[in-house]
């Protein structure tokens, strides 16, 4: 096996002399200011602000932001430019403040700044937005009907999974296998939560109706495991 | 809105672009189908195999390390590719004619899209995955979920987050999963990873891990200047940067020079720990854990960092130490042993480790049934559904602790990990880092 390790060394140490190197000195991770969150919001008001200067802003809002950044940030969760980088930002901080602000883009916006913000709910697991969510599993954007569907999987809850079941056998193609993902992630937490016969249903609605054999097959097995339980 | 004076691809990429409307037409007619793999190996007299009986491989986003695994992929007797997917064109071409020369023919087909490919091509079984580390969990996950059997290249994940996901797939759709940690399944590094795991060197109280010797922890956020964007045939730039912030293009990107960026690449760490930390843990088995302490090491690549698994273990970061590439030492309180790149044999303490070593490699082999060669391992385990040597929880495991080295360094202080949350200890700062926002419509 020795050339396979070789010209694995190889490769990498033509990466070496990537221009990324030359790069690295005056804009590294490592090498930065960290800044508080008034800095970062300063940039993100400056109307002459370059757009690499509000993603790295945001970026940086990822690390150190709270909800106090909503009243800059929110407004960008629709701009198409800017709405992948504002989500970016707002994700990760714990205030039901994003969610609420995630929510309005889903009641105003399209396109991806709505599937984006469909997709940072799902990741929040906000169970509020749930209705509004089953609202959009049959979305003419096909984009945000997938969203939703494997948002409301990580969402959860009784109302989601009825949602997605009954959403299985009116679904073809991708929109489907979003659909058999939200089933997924919905029975394991059902599970999780000890919700066995609840988990065991969802389950069969998959060993019933999925598209791939290998999923009916796993969703069998798991659904006969959680009865035995 | 300010900013630069010309963004076509920011722009191209807002609303509905070609590709979502590509992508959503197929999203209606996509035709699903299970693959067909034939549960046996079935070699006739003369090594040959029927057409029947071969596992049907297409190829994503191989580039030169891609296209070294093909090569090694296609010299097994039951594995014929026949397709490659990739949003450069310039690829696709130097795939496609790469494997109608070696089967003698021009059927290959070419995809600028996988999951375009995958839909409509019940044929395929497995894939080769070996595009730029951003996509590696990206791509497998959406490869598993619609049926297929994937080998992705190292390293496997971009955040503790995205392991689990991979985890997660594989297990929600049956699926195979290999990551192209090699050495597991090579003679000397496997030698004395036996000779650790049956106590031929005592109590192991420490384990070193070769980090590679280029670029460092400290990623790069800089955006390289912005270049005139290729025909829309030619390179899917918005493909390309997939789930990953946008940034304008630049030519560099795609030819390697992605390394280093944080939004692309795993840093020195995880270059070489994603080997090397896998070896490391295989030794002490620890391949369903990962260490749960980090201590900073004031310098830029991690290079003499310490960090301890709840055992007491401890695996030790290093530069040097090896005549070779992604090199291990296992240390125990009756002998040690190390191995790297270019050694015959593994460095012992004791030359009668040479012979128990040997012998312990034929155990192995005899008791699992694994060879030393990582790709037929994988072929071995789609036919009959075990698991691969580097399956998904081993990738996830060692790569969370590539995450949390990284993290231990862009903090610049110590970290404490816990494996069976997995997330930082009482520490929202860290945790902060466990996943990244993704870019619609690249969601997972």
């Amino acid at each position: 096996m020795q050339p396979k390790s070789a010209v694995l060394a190889g490769a990498a140490l033509l990466a070496a002399s990537s221009s990324a190197m030359a790069q690295k000195a005056s804009q590294s991770a490592g090498n930065r200011h960290v800044r508080n969150q008034a800095e970062l919001l300063k940039v993100l008001q400056n109307a002459d602000a370059s757009r690499k200067d509000r993603a790295d802003a945001l970026r940086e809002l990822a690390r150190v932001g709270n909800k106090g950044c909503l009243k800059v940030v929110a407004p960008l969760l629709q701009d198409e430019e800017q709405a992948d980088m504002a989500r970016y930002a707002i994700e990760p901080i714990p205030s039901p403040a994003v969610d609420a602000a995630l929510r309005r883009v889903v009641a105003k916006g399209t396109g991806r700044p709505l599937v984006g913000a469909i997709g940072s709910l799902g990741a929040r697991r906000d169970v509020k937005a749930v209705p509004m969510l089953v609202k959009k599993l049959d979305d003419a954007d096909a984009q945000v009907a997938i969203a939703a569907a494997k948002a409301l999987g990580s969402i959860g809850g009784a109302e989601a999974s009825r949602a997605l079941a009954a959403a299985l056998p009116k679904t073809t193609g991708f929109a489907q296998a979003a659909v058999v993902e939200g089933l997924f992630r919905a029975a394991e937490s059902l599970a999780d939560q000890k919700q066995t016969a609840a988990a065991a249903s969802l389950y069969d609605a998959l060993a019933k109706g999925a598209p791939l054999d290998c999923v009916k097959k796993v969703a069998a097995e798991r659904a006969e495991a959680l009865r035995k339980a | 809105m300010t900013g630069p004076a010309s963004i076509p691809e920011g722009r191209a990429e807002t609303a509905t672009t070609r590709r979502d409307c590509l992508k959503t037409a197929a999203l209606a007619g996509a035709a699903f189908a299970a693959p067909t793999i034939v549960p046996a190996r079935a070699l006739g007299r003369d090594g040959a195999v029927a057409p029947s009986e071969k596992i049907v491989m297409a190829g994503v986003g191989l580039g030169p390390r891609g296209q070294f695994d093909l090569d090694w992929m296609s010299a097994e007797p039951d594995v014929r590719f026949v397709a490659i997917a990739d949003v450069q064109k310039s690829r696709r071409d130097e795939v496609k004619a790469k494997i109608d020369k070696h089967n003698g023919d021009q059927d290959c087909k070419t995809y600028a899209d996988f999951e375009e490919m995958l839909s409509t091509r019940p044929d395929i079984d497995a894939v080769l995955l070996a595009t730029g580390d951003r996509w590696h969990s990206q791509a497998a996950i959406r490869i598993m979920r619609l049926g297929k059997d994937v080998y992705s290249e190292k390293p496997s994940s971009m955040t503790v987050a995205e392991g689990r996901a991979v985890v997660d797939a594989a297990s929600r759709y049956g699926r195979v999963y290999q990551t192209g940690t090699q050495r597991l399944s090579e003679g000397p590094f496997r030698q004395i990873i036996e000779l650790a795991r049956q106590g031929k060197l005592g109590k192991i109280h420490t384990v070193r891990a070769h980090i590679a010797p280029w670029d460092s922890a400290d990623l790069s956020h800089a955006w390289l200047p912005e270049e005139p964007l290729p025909p829309a045939d030619e390179l899917n730039w918005d493909a390309w940067l997939g789930g990953c912030p946008w940034r304008p293009y630049n030519s560099g990107y795609t030819k390697g020079g992605w390394r280093g960026h944080y939004d692309f690449h795993t840093s020195c760490i995880g270059e070489w720990g994603a080997h090397t930390f896998t070896q490391c843990q295989a030794g002490i088995d620890a391949l369903d854990t990962s260490p749960v302490s980090y201590g900073y090491v004031k310098n830029a690549t991690g290079d003499g960092m310490v960090t301890t698994f709840a055992s007491g273990v401890k695996m030790v970061l290093q530069l040097q130490g090896w005549r070779g590439s992604c090199g291990m030492t296992f240390e125990g309180d009756e002998g040690s042993a190390s191995c790297a790149d270019g050694y015959e044999k593994p460095d012992v303490s004791s030359p009668a480790l040479l012979a128990e070593g040997e012998k312990l490699l034929a155990e192995y082999m005899e008791k699992t049934g694994r060879p030393m060669n990582h790709v037929r391992n994988f072929f071995d385990c789609v036919k009959s559904r075990e698991q691969t040597v580097a399956n998904p929880e081993v990738m996830h495991r060692s790569m969370s602790a590539v995450h949390a080295a990284n993290v231990c360094m862009w903090l610049r202080r110590d970290v404490q990990f816990d494996p069976v949350r997995e997330e930082f200890v009482g520490d929202a700062e860290a945790n902060r880092f466990l996943t990244r926002g993704q870019r619609a419509p690249w969601i997972i």
